[in-house]
């Protein structure tokens, strides 16, 4: 199930889990927000992690960045597991891995200047022993996410959607860490900020050789950012591979619904494209199907899909898929 | 600038990029903007300036003291209706038929003392000046004053009184001077309480909003079995138990009232703990300190304020009403509730003594109210123009 790489990979996540319980009905429910998800991101790398609203990407991101305590599985920074450490224990990792958050209006504080939010992780690590210093580092890290220093003593409200996204950055970026983990750091701006934010996040990756995982559901945006893409439905990572491999050599049918559902901006080139449709909403992730669980909504699904659990298997090319159509074919 | 000009492209420097924006307001300049455009908000905040001043500056003013007695000047009220004398003196009667000397302009000079009692008459006559004599007849009531010829005076003229400008007490205490020190027990009550009930409110309901869980629900259990007995009585339980005093009836207040608080704060904390930039701090690996005082509760403090501006009514009130039962400030200390209760008993002759302190209680809860229903309003985003 590992897949060779030349380094040991910064971020290694291995059968990760997190299941929610479900107060109301009462009962033992839980709902299966994250099952047995495994990836690795190398160093300087950037990981791709696509699926619909409510497929679980943002609860894996939180689990990794230890909002949520996993429920069963391995997160392994740099060599180090930290999914059992206590918050206080994980106080060294934190600065080794930070978040960037999806909504710039929500993810300020808005009784806060801009100075105090982007020194907040300073202060918390204890690093600057002096205002002076602070305010240099914190000075140079807004001229980094092109804002200007008299932005210091403004309140977050004061800015636009993009400009408290660069705040973020810079927040998340002050610790100098090695994983950033993006949450859909551009759904909530404007197409022509997404860009702006993008070109930045790159430039900070070349410069300092950070690895980030990327959540969106922006298919076309994540083509664009990552070496890798990771698709997830229900839970479950369903196939991962190349960035360029997913596109052109799309192997799930779930992968290939979701790449027809991109939109083209020349109508003449729609017409010709090949129409994967997907019909049918998300099962509840209180009750997930059994065996495979994109069956309910697929149009190759079989009895043996709806029996047996398809595992996460090797077509070749370091191309991950699980689906018993694909590799049963293959074999 | 002429009209051609008015297309010229401005170089955008440094400077001018500066002044583009426009001014930026904080939140407490945003809140005081709002709050000055509700006219009874304003009213309120302005009457409570007015009600501090009164309690603290003026004491000072007063040529009395609270607990300064002259008892023969006891029951004067503010407004007299006085009797014309000789030498251009004025004599007012009181309800204990004793007589009183004014002057042209009101101030009382002294209470004449009495020279003979003719009961089957009905009369008194009084000493006044040097050798004459005032008589007063009682026969029908009220009692008159009857002038050199023997005649019943029934001409009588309003007179403010200008030596206690809102009368006296049973006890011939300044009322004015009472008033202020009753207000400064009040405000100084109301806002130590208030301010030790946020205090406990903030920290218990953001302790237990922010650990949640077990925590929470046991927390919040401690304060709805506090809540379902009446507040009152537990004040009036703990009074009870204590010493008479300041300090007791503060202990009381105090450690009562935070329930509500606590719930205020709690339920803030719960809807503000899952939003984004709480998470942003946890994954910077704040402390939960840092997070509880520098995320959440400036977060929460618009309702916390406006709970305490009603609270401070209410502590006020409770101060007020545990006074007038008589478990309150222990006299000779004026407290705006004892003086409510001093006068209950001659309500009939000297209405005065009841209404002036009832009025400063009034206007205090009104104060308060509308300064507090003012931040409500300014403080609720949903309403921002």
């Amino acid at each position: 199930m590992d897949r060779a790489f030349p380094d040991r990979p910064l971020l290694q996540v291995q059968g990760l889990t997190k299941h929610f319980p479900v107060r109301s009905g009462g009962g033992n429910k839980v709902v299966h927000a994250v099952d047995q998800v495994s990836f690795s991101i190398p160093k300087g790398k950037t990981l791709g992690l696509v699926g619909e609203s409510g497929c679980g990407k943002s609860t894996c991101a939180r689990t990794i960045i230890r909002i949520y305590d996993p429920t069963a599985g391995k997160i392994i920074l740099d060599g180090q597991d930290i999914s059992s450490l206590n918050q206080k224990e994980l106080m060294p990792y934190r600065k080794k891995m930070q978040m960037i958050f999806q909504d710039p209006y929500a993810s300020l504080n808005a009784r806060m200047t801009v100075h105090d939010i982007i020194a907040e992780p300073l202060r918390a690590h204890h690093i600057c022993h002096s205002k002076a210093e602070e305010r240099d580092m914190v000075n140079e890290m807004l001229s980094q996410v092109g804002l200007n220093q008299e932005h210091a003593g403004r309140y977050a409200h004061e800015f636009s959607g993009g400009q408290r996204q660069r705040v973020g950055i810079a927040r998340a970026l002050i610790l100098k860490p090695e994983l950033v983990i993006c949450d859909e750091p551009i759904s909530a701006l404007d197409v022509s900020i997404q860009a702006q934010i993008i070109n930045l996040l790159r430039q900070f990756q070349e410069n300092l050789g950070l690895s980030y995982l990327f959540i969106a559901h922006d298919l076309s945006m994540v083509r664009y950012v990552s070496d890798e893409v990771g698709v997830m439905y229900l839970g479950q990572l369903v196939e991962i591979c190349d960035a360029n491999e997913i596109y052109s050599h799309p192997l799930h049918p779930y992968t290939k619904g979701l790449l027809s559902s991109i939109p083209v901006p020349n109508p003449r080139m729609a017409q010709t494209k090949e129409s994967v449709g997907l019909e049918g909403d998300l099962p509840s992730p209180i009750a997930p199907p059994s065996g495979c669980r994109f069956h309910t909504r697929c149009p190759y699904a079989t009895k043996k899909c709806a029996e047996c659990t398809p595992e996460l298997k090797d077509v070749g090319g370091g191309h991950y898929v699980a689906c018993h159509q694909v590799t049963d074919s293959s074999v | 600038m002429d009209a051609a000009n008015k297309w010229e492209r401005i170089s955008s420097s440094d400077g001018e990029a500066d002044r583009l924006y426009s001014k930026s307001r904080t939140f407490a300049g945003d809140v005081w903007f709002r709050f000055r455009r509700k006219p009874t908000a304003l009213l309120g905040f302005i009457l409570v300036v007015i009600l501090l001043l009164f309690a603290i500056v003026g004491p000072f003013f007063s040529p009395y003291t609270y607990s300064q007695q002259n008892t023969k000047m006891a029951n004067v009220p503010p407004v007299m209706k006085v009797f014309p004398g000789p030498d251009g003196s004025y004599f007012y009667i009181t309800q204990g038929l004793k007589v009183i000397e004014l002057d042209e302009d009101g101030h009382l000079i002294q209470q004449l003392k009495k020279k003979k009692d003719d009961a089957k008459l009905k009369q008194t006559s009084f000493k006044f000046g040097d050798d004459q004599l005032v008589i007063m007849d009682y026969s029908s009531l009220p009692a008159v004053m009857l002038d050199q010829d023997g005649n019943r005076i029934e001409e009588t003229i309003l007179k403010w009184n200008a030596t206690y400008v809102l009368g006296t007490d049973h006890l011939g205490r300044d009322i004015l001077t009472r008033l202020m020190y009753g207000t400064r027990i009040s405000l100084m009550v109301a806002f130590i309480a208030t301010a030790v009930n946020m205090i406990i409110g903030i920290l218990y309901g953001g302790i237990a909003g922010y650990r949640g869980g077990k925590t929470d629900a046991i927390m919040m259990r401690i304060v709805d079995i506090i809540s379902t007995i009446p507040l009152t009585l537990y004040v009036i339980l703990i009074k009870v138990c204590l010493d008479d005093g300041l300090i007791s009836i503060i202990v009381a207040l105090s450690s009562v009232y935070w329930v509500d608080m606590a719930r205020v704060v709690r339920g803030q904390v719960l809807s503000l703990k899952n939003q984004e930039f709480v998470m942003a701090a946890r994954t910077i690996g704040s402390s939960t300190r840092t997070i509880l005082l520098t995320h959440l509760i400036p977060n929460a403090m618009g309702p916390i304020l406006v709970t305490v501006t009603m609270l401070i009514p209410s502590a006020i009130f409770m101060e007020a009403f545990m006074s007038f039962i008589g478990i309150g400030i222990a006299p000779p200390m004026a407290s705006l509730g004892t003086m409510c209760n001093d006068a209950t008993e001659a309500l009939r002759t000297n209405p005065y003594q009841l209404f002036l302190p009832a009025i400063v209680i009034c206007v205090i809860m009104f104060a308060f109210n509308f300064v507090g229903d003012g931040l409500r309003d300014a403080l609720d985003p949903k309403l921002k123009k």
